[in-house]
């Protein structure tokens, strides 16, 4: 019977939470009320709703185009923080360590501002750029702190054993190291990439039109400032639970996979 | 030095070797030689260096001072691609460290293909004939984490002799296993001697030591105080603390 459950798996059945919370669990009263104030909103007041509703999706995807392209050079500057946070070369990891306490010291808005204005002196980038770059500069310092734990979670007898069959330091790390350590650094980057969606409002400030600059602009035009940031609060809110029910059911999974 | 060395000329040579763990004295001016197919067994108390000694000689340990040649390269010159010098010298762990997210197979074949560019059907064939070997066949497809501490250490011996070695290093192999699982190991590793294989083995084994050594080099407190073989140093060992030590553990 122990096989019929491996078979299970490998068919990608959907895997049972552990403990159920039921009906009432915070995730669903969020989720399901949220989706009902928005229905309610949409139908019983056409007028603005629907009208700001129109105006919003192509911030949505300045917010998600801003997400998806901070997340994947965060986290290419974060594996490679993680490393050099771990190298015995004393230079490597004092450049490593002082990145991660500056950009850990300094608010992302600052931080944002910081970067626009002096890539400004230099290059004339797109507003949009300058964001992607401001941002992924301040999450791959979080990264960075994710991928080190990851990789400290591995036993160091793997990188030895790796070492000891010819493997040099950057082979041992894509071909054993890593491959285990992603278990540990998927649910807390699943969670930061969550966090980024969020901090992304802060880059219309730079005058990138993501969501809650439309948002703005919107209102700005029409003074229906509280319904429009109450839908921008409540598509926000929709984006996150769903990603963070994503976040959970891919932990429950690993947990599962490991346990068996 | 000439191109072409005799065949008699060591494989490993270990001349006036130091290495100094803050102010403990690991490794005191080791000088020890190992000719191809000779078997060589360490043994000494724990923290004597025995596994210093052994684990310096793929450098996983660097030592502070001296020299080591490994087929005929100083592996304490960085100039020497130390990987490369890896690939010819296998070693075996106490505590296995198989690749967990690799089936036993996948262990064996990774560094052939990867290191030694050899094609997957090939690979995988060798992984098969050594898996054999090691009388394990039939546990190819499975993952570390089902396979007994016996069947890991065999599969392991597998993975460091997929890669061809001329030299085979075992630190204590059987030390984290339970008793009715050593045995297993340990005709493994006497076939392999059998084989004439080169093989240096730190163990606590002294079993094996009879059956397989060459020479039995006994090590107290970073030095070695005996190098003589089985025959002569359990029969009739020269150094006080070499009879202690034997006294303590047969």
């Amino acid at each position: 019977m122990k096989e019929k459950s491996v078979i299970n798996i490998t068919d990608g059945a959907a895997i049972p939470l552990k403990k159920d919370p039921g009906l009432f669990s915070a995730w669903r009263i969020a989720f399901f009320g949220s989706l009902s104030v928005l229905a309610y909103l949409l139908l019983s007041r056409p007028k603005p709703y629907v009208d700001i509703l129109k105006f919003l999706p192509d911030g949505i995807l300045v917010t998600f185009q801003v997400t998806f392209c901070s997340i994947f050079f965060a986290l290419f500057l974060g594996l490679i923080t993680g490393i050099g946070r771990i190298s015995r070369n004393r230079l490597i990891n004092a450049i490593a360590s002082t990145y991660v306490e500056v950009v850990r010291g300094i608010p992302l808005l600052v931080q944002l501002f910081y970067i626009y204005y002096a890539l400004g002196r230099f290059v004339r980038v797109p507003d949009i750029v300058a964001a992607v770059i401001a941002m992924s500069f301040c999450y791959g310092a979080y990264m960075g702190e994710v991928f080190r734990a990851g990789i400290e979670s591995i036993d160091k007898g793997q990188m030895e054993a790796a070492r000891s069959l010819g493997f040099n330091p950057s082979q041992s790390m894509f071909y054993v190291i890593l491959p285990q350590a992603w278990r540990t650094i998927l649910p807390p980057v699943g969670n930061e990439f969550i966090a980024l969606l969020k901090d992304t409002s802060l880059v219309s400030i730079l005058a990138v039109a993501d969501l809650l600059r439309r948002g703005r602009e919107f209102a700005s035009e029409t003074f229906t400032y509280f319904e429009t940031y109450t839908l921008i609060a409540l598509i926000y809110l929709l984006i996150t639970l769903i990603l963070s029910k994503l976040v959970s059911i891919m932990e429950e999974r690993l947990r599962y996979y490991e346990r068996h | 030095m000439s191109a072409t060395e005799p065949v008699t000329e060591p494989i490993i040579r270990m001349e006036r070797v130091t290495k100094n763990f803050g102010t403990l004295q690991a490794l005191r001016e080791i000088s020890l030689h190992v000719h191809p197919g000779e078997k060589v067994v360490i043994i000494g108390p724990s923290g004597s260096g025995k596994s210093t000694l052994l684990r310096s000689i793929n450098r996983l340990e660097r030592i502070d001072s001296g020299h080591i040649f490994v087929d005929g390269q100083d592996i304490t010159d960085i100039r020497n691609d130390i990987n490369k010098i890896r690939m010819e010298v296998g070693m075996v762990f106490q505590s296995f460290n198989l690749f967990p997210h690799k089936t036993a197979l996948q262990n064996l074949t990774l560094a052939p293909m990867k290191l030694r560019k050899i094609p997957r059907a090939e690979a995988e064939a060798n992984g098969l004939r050594l898996l054999r070997k090691v009388g394990i066949e039939d546990k190819a497809s499975v993952y570390p984490s089902r396979l007994s501490g016996g069947q890991q250490q065999r599969v392991a011996i597998a993975r460091a002799l997929a890669m061809n070695p001329k030299i085979m290093l075992f630190d204590e192999p059987t030390s984290a296993l339970d008793p009715e699982m050593i045995g297993e190991v340990l005709d493994v590793m006497v076939t392999l001697a059998r084989e004439g294989m080169t093989m240096v083995v730190v163990t606590h084994e002294m079993g094996f030591a009879r059956e397989v050594a060459d020479r039995v080099v006994f090590m107290d407190q970073g030095e070695i105080l005996e190098d003589r073989p089985p025959q002569v140093l359990f029969q009739q060992p020269s150094h006080p603390r070499t009879q202690k030590f034997l006294s303590q553990i047969l």
